[in-house]
């Protein structure tokens, strides 16, 4: 894994060569896929799964949720998926399963949904491997420029924890894990100078964060319980005075009875002041237990009860769905995870890049950390829309580079879906115990992004710097600058490395024209 | 007072960005989306507005889920006119997703149509 620190200039010139076991397998998986998408009982983008809901339910039609499909995920086809695969050679699930879930979607038989998946994915096996290849002959070879990426997005990516428990847990947590972490860097170059320096760190700071998160979910309820205590005896004191009141009601009346009795006069006098007084109590009494009841909803935690119910009912109906076809989705789980095991596919955007140098343990490590920002989001809209993840929590993706051969990767890969499938309302009743997790989830996946935010945009530049020196960065960062000028047409993650390429097309246009040399030959 | 929730991946940049507003009458809380699905079915809030990159995913998943398609909307990675949003809030919608690299121009147009529109 030194190599990984030396700098990604080396390492260019993968290309894309399938194997027909690789052709024959992408193009199976991605016929399963849109199938499966067809069918909708599993989409890969998690913003159109919300609105499988009532395409399942019929309140939707089929064209209108192909609309959706296509709407939120062309974006990311042409603008992330496409690029990456060009860049680095290696396959990802934005190039192949956005355009599946669109297909199988559309696709009005479903006889047809396999066929136009199938397609796709002959398209991706040969097209790709063809204009990767030309690009590669190009004078400017803008795709082995775009290696460049890799070096910051690795050790920026390393950072991401720091910045999702600063976000949730302020600056002085954040400052420490950021201490922690670049000691941690530091200590890993000096002490295992072959291990990725940034994965101790990594491991180290998703850990801190959970950690966190897992105590202030135990503080909260430890605390809920205590004020479900106070309440409790507030009633029963409210009870009690309610008795004293009764009593002191009956010997007033008895004390009236008495009447002329002189002597009788004062208890009489003093029972109808107890009366008063036992009838002020329970009155401060309620008005203390109507304030706790109407603060009770203003504070930050809805009671569990209350959460529980009607998305208890909605979330069960959709785990019933998912498990009656639990054989298919332990064949999507075996696919998926047997493409991974090739090593021609990169399940996240750092993914690539590693997969692309043959770097799959310091791959497995990067996918494993991002699974924690997805499982929330992927278990919660999985079970409010009845439609599973193509890719699952993504388990899939770590499991698949790390095993040694594809027979195996099938089975662990059928083994790891059946599991989450049949986990799943389990994993929602957690999810709706432990809030702060929830959260960290959320502050991770935003993490994630603006980590690789800053690291994509400083690595295009380094490729921009390779392939065209003080020319390139103009031309590439300009067009990041106008992209964002004009509203953000492309997704901001993927205008940077989108810029590259039409970089290094038109650099290469400027070199026919006898306008440019390359920076190096 | 208008209760306004916040979720998704950037809610709290989100928060940050309405509080930033200075608009009078809004009370603003970081939430979740679970969390933020119960309030309102509840009535213990107004409006939520969620992030994802898409606009549509994480941010309106559960809430589409627990309070249906009618009060839901996402302009996914566009930016809406605030006569948009006023119209959407005159239909009943309350659950809003956008993209979250759209927070700081998709932000004001939202809270100033709530403002205007629970005036």
């Amino acid at each position: 894994m030194s190599d990984l620190l030396a700098g990604a200039g080396s390492a260019g010139g993968h290309s894309l060569d399938f194997s027909g076991a690789q052709q024959t397998t992408v193009i199976l998986l991605c016929a399963l896929t849109a199938l499966i998408s067809h069918l909708a009982l599993a989409v890969f983008n998690d913003g159109v799964r919300p609105f499988m809901l009532d395409f399942i339910q019929g309140r939707s039609t089929r064209s209108a949720t192909t609309a959706v499909s296509f709407g939120l995920s062309a974006g990311f086809i042409f603008g992330l998926g496409a690029p990456m695969a060009l860049s680095t050679g290696v396959l990802n699930p934005w190039l192949l399963f956005l355009p599946t879930d669109v297909l199988g979607l559309l696709s009005p038989k479903r006889w047809l949904a396999p066929l136009l998946g199938g397609a796709w994915g002959a398209v991706v096996v040969f097209g790709l491997g063809g204009a990767n290849k030309v690009a590669h002959d190009l004078p400017v070879d803008f795709l082995t420029a775009m290696q460049q990426m890799s070096t910051p997005i690795l050790f920026l990516f390393t950072l991401f924890p720091v910045l999702a428990i600063s976000r949730q847990f302020g600056r002085l947590r954040g400052g420490i894990a950021g201490v922690v972490e670049l000691a941690l860097v530091v200590l890993t170059m000096k002490l295992w100078p072959d291990v990725f320096a940034g994965a101790p760190a990594m491991a180290v700071g998703v850990v801190m964060l959970i950690g966190f998160a897992t105590a202030k979910d135990v503080r909260q309820r430890r605390a809920e319980r205590a004020e479900a205590a106070e309440r409790e005896q507030e009633e029963k004191a409210q009870q009690e005075a309610d008795e004293a009141r009764a009593e002191a009601g009956a010997v007033a009346g008895v004390g009236a009875g008495a009447g002329a009795g002189g002597a009788d006069a004062k208890t009489a006098a003093a029972a109808a002041d107890a009366d008063a007084k036992a009838t002020a109590t329970p009155a401060t009494a309620t008005a203390k237990a109507g304030t706790a009841a109407s603060a009770a909803p203003d504070s930050r935690t809805v009671s569990e009860a209350e959460l529980e119910d009607p998305m208890r009912s909605l979330f069960s109906a959709s785990a019933t769905r998912l498990r009656r076809h639990l054989p298919l989705f332990m064949l999507l789980g075996a696919g998926v995870c047997l493409l991974a095991q090739m090593h021609v596919f990169g399940g996240g955007e750092a993914t690539s890049f590693l997969i692309a140098k043959g770097d799959h343990a310091g791959a497995a490590q990067v996918d494993f950390y991002r699974v924690f920002g997805f499982i929330p989001l992927i278990a919660t809209t999985a079970l409010a829309s009845g439609a599973y993840a193509i890719a699952g929590f993504t388990f899939v993706y770590p499991i698949g580079y790390l095993l040694p051969n594809p027979w195996l990767a099938v089975l662990a890969g059928a083994a790891v879906f059946a599991v989450e499938v049949l986990a799943l309302s389990w994993i929602g009743r957690m999810l709706g115990r432990l809030p702060s997790v929830r959260d960290s989830s959320e502050h991770l996946r935003s993490a994630i992004s603006e980590s690789l935010w800053l690291a994509i945009l400083f690595g295009s530049l380094l490729a921009a710097n390779t392939m065209g020196g003080g020319l390139g960065i103009l031309i590439v960062g300009g067009l990041y600058l106008l992209n964002e000028a004009t509203g953000r047409v492309v997704v901001r993650m993927a205008a940077a490395p989108a810029a590259v390429l039409v970089g290094g097309v038109l650099l290469n246009l400027l070199y026919w024209l006898d306008l440019f040399t390359p920076v190096k030959s | 007072m208008t209760r306004i929730l916040t979720g998704g991946i950037g809610k709290a940049q989100v928060a940050e960005e309405l509080g930033g507003l200075g608009i009078d009458g809004l009370e603003v809380a970081v939430s979740s989306d679970m969390e933020a699905a119960m309030r309102l079915r509840a009535g213990q809030a107004d409006y939520y507005l969620g992030t994802c990159h898409t606009g549509a995913g994480a941010s309106l998943g559960v809430l589409l889920g627990v309070l249906g398609s009618g009060v839901c909307h996402t302009f996914g990675r566009s930016v809406p006119s605030e006569a948009e949003v006023t119209e959407l809030l005159e239909s009943g919608r309350k659950v809003f997703g956008f993209g979250v690299d759209q927070i700081t121009d998709t932000t004001p147009v939202i809270a100033r149509a709530i403002a205007a529109h629970t005036r």
